[in-house]
């Protein structure tokens, strides 16, 4: 990472926010703690611990915040810097469209649409290596878990596999 | 005379076939993980943990253990063939390990790594067996305070290693708390922080975050860049060291030996601290230090034989006090736990063939892993040429069928997806998970034996300072966590930073 990426009192300031979304947690960890009744010190409660190590979570966030702004730290640009980026994003995006047909298409019907995207973006296999790969590995999968193991993947609103 | 009896016992139960199948699985899985960049033992094992419901606990445990230390002896092939370390604990041996592979010297930095890893696992093993019995009958006196201080000590020692800001990794560490405690609180049932879900009321399973935080984020950062593999292409040849490399070799791999496992006891320490810890001591003790980084065989020896005799040091606070001191005892002691068993100091009164069975299971995994290692490494060396462009989906298509198995829940494939996004990012930003998950897996355990103690101390805090094992841990974390503040300690920590606390 180069030098001239690392910023102070900058919004972009990466460690800056890391620390503000553990201060924020924080936070809710001490206000769930409250809502659960903290008890007596002889007699803990159930929100006891949770108080306590929110109180925890939102000092060492604030000494990362205190770091980042007395010492700076680099910015979200950097932190991608010679990666690519596109790449991950797309495995997250198929991802996510996978956990949302899941419980509709079953198993099958979502899964191998998921190996042909991963197959086909991440660092492109040939159609004619990628097809029968995506088929062949759930496939198989389901094929063992249903048949060998007697466990049933979701089957989805067309009950396939 | 009660060890040869019980030992006796224990290989009665490892060499029934079905045992054996089950270590001989969890050998070549381990192997295959650690001869894969990309994939560790952590993901591997949480991957298998659904597995291990089919069989008998002995059968599962034996797997299971057999995927950890397998994988300490795959790790060393691909870091002297490819300079690429296969897990964590290898990465040392890349430095002297691919020198002598491209020297033409791969045969015998294969051989000693082999030989060097079984020798210390057998010691390792001896010591287990002499030292955990007595250990676990001193663990019955522990109270809840001294637990709390351990699983606390435990706790700052990871944060202490792990690589980057300590703040960074205590904030984890106080996440994995809470994440922990979410579901039904043990002591007044009460749900806490289940927002309404139903399937939160039994907290999060530990399989789909370490599964995503360690498999998903994995393949996530994989796929950002190029891997590059120079693979030693030359035919691998005499594999068995010659007398001059034992001659050096000896000293390191029994000082790593000795070294790995007293730091592998360590809660929070584990196999790649050895690694790094011998090198460094054997640069130091050596007559010609400016060999090492340049081929000497030592380099190898001694970090080879240290993770190895550190994987076998690690059972026996998880199997003695039921504290797992990293993360991959953290999944073994969920494959105890899916079984209905806790270890600690009654595991090997109360179910010793379960103890001594899969300690002489490790004995028979040792003997295996020797010649998977050295006769069939070829078929290691073509499995190093697979693509990554194929490998990553299918392990994503394994990270999600190896959750929905785990508890027959859709909800955790949402689970694991979500962490492992979280993951990616937190490793971007520079925040390290296994802090994270060892305090997810301690969290529980850690608030029970703080409010026992408090209730039965009638809330005297002065009960965690009186008892000595308590106040001794306690001393210990706090010198760890004021230490960073001294410049000179914060040097050495930087030194021993690891990427995985593992």
């Amino acid at each position: 990472m180069s030098n001239n990426s690392n910023v102070k009192f900058r919004f972009n300031n990466s460690e800056l926010w890391g620390g503000l979304i553990g201060l924020g947690l924080g936070l809710f960890v001490i206000r769930s703690g409250l809502k659960l009744k903290l008890g007596t010190i002889n007699d803990p409660g159930s929100g006891y611990v949770l108080f306590y190590t929110g109180i925890l979570m939102c000092l060492f966030a604030a000494s990362i915040i205190i770091a980042s702004l007395s010492e700076g730290g680099p910015t979200f640009g950097s932190r991608w810097e010679n990666a690519r980026w596109t790449k991950p994003l797309i495995v997250i995006a198929s991802l996510t469209a996978f956990a949302f047909s899941l419980d509709t298409f079953g198993f099958l019907l979502s899964s191998i649409p998921l190996m042909v995207l991963l197959l086909r973006l991440i660092d492109p296999v040939r159609w004619s290596l990628a097809i029968p790969i995506a088929v062949i590995a759930p496939l198989g999968m389901w094929w063992i878990l249903k048949r060998l193991l007697l466990i049933q993947l979701p089957s989805g609103i067309f009950e396939i596999g | 005379m009660d060890t040869i009896i019980n030992v006796a016992h224990g290989f009665g139960i490892a060499l029934l076939p079905v045992n054996l199948v089950y270590c001989f699985i969890g050998v070549f899985i381990g192997t295959l993980v650690g001869v894969l960049p990309g994939i560790g033992p952590i993901s591997a094992m949480s991957l298998l943990l659904p597995v291990t419901l089919s069989g008998t606990p002995e059968s599962g445990i034996i797997m299971m253990a057999g995927i950890y230390y397998g994988s300490m002896y795959g790790g060393s092939t691909t870091s002297i063939l490819v300079n690429i370390p296969g897990e964590a604990a290898s990465v040392v041996t890349c430095i002297d390990g691919h020198q002598m592979a491209k020297q033409g010297r791969a045969g015998p930095a294969l051989g000693i790594s082999a030989f060097g890893s079984f020798i210390a696992g057998t010691f390792a093993l001896i010591a287990l067996m002499l030292v955990a019995p007595s250990l676990a009958s001193v663990a019955i006196a522990f109270g809840p305070a001294d637990y709390f201080s351990l699983m606390a000590l435990g706790l700052v020692v990871l944060t202490f290693l792990t690589q980057g800001s300590m703040a960074k990794a205590l904030l984890m560490a106080c996440i994995g708390i809470v994440l922990g405690l979410i579901g039904l609180d043990s002591i007044t049932a009460q749900p806490r922080l289940t927002f309404g879900r139903i399937e939160l009321i039994d907290g999060i399973g530990l399989v789909p975050v370490v599964m995503g935080l360690f498999g998903v984020a994995e393949v996530l950062l994989n796929t950002e860049q190029i891997i590059k593999r120079d693979i030693i292409n030359a035919k691998i040849t005499q594999l068995f060291p010659s007398k001059e490399d034992w001659k050096a070799s000896t000293g390191p791999v029994a000082r790593g030996t000795v070294l790995g496992f007293f730091l592998g006891i360590l809660p929070g320490g584990g196999a790649v601290i050895s690694s790094f810890a011998s090198y460094a001591l054997e640069k130091r003790l050596s007559k010609t230090p400016e060999r090492f980084g340049n081929g000497a065989i030592e380099g190898v020896a001694g970090p080879e034989a240290a993770n190895n005799a550190a994987a076998g040091g690690a059972f026996i606070p998880l199997m003695t006090l039921g504290i797992p001191p990293n993360v991959v005892m953290a999944l073994l002691l969920g494959a105890f736990v899916i079984h209905g068993l806790q270890p600690g100091p009654l595991l090997i009164t109360q179910n010793p063939g379960l103890f001594w069975g899969i300690v002489a299971s490790m004995y028979i995994g040792n003997v295996m892993l020797l010649v998977l290692n050295l006769p069939m490494i070829g078929m290691w060396v073509q499995l190093l040429k697979l693509p990554y462009n194929i490998l990553f989906p299918l392990i994503v298509l394994f990270t999600i069928i190896g959750v929905y198995c785990s508890s027959n829940n859709v909800f955790d494939v949402y689970v694991m997806i979500a962490f492992g996004v979280i993951g990616y990012f937190m490793r971007k930003l520079g925040y390290e998970p296994a802090p994270l998950v060892l305090a997810f897996v301690l969290g529980p355990m850690l608030e029970n034996n703080l409010r026992k103690s408090l209730i039965l101390s009638q809330g005297d805090l002065m009960t965690f300072v009186t008892r000595p094992i308590s106040a001794t841990c306690l001393a210990l974390a706090v010198v760890l966590l004021v230490g960073p503040l001294l410049p000179s300690l914060r040097k050495k920590r930087e030194l021993v930073a690891l990427d995985e606390g593992v």
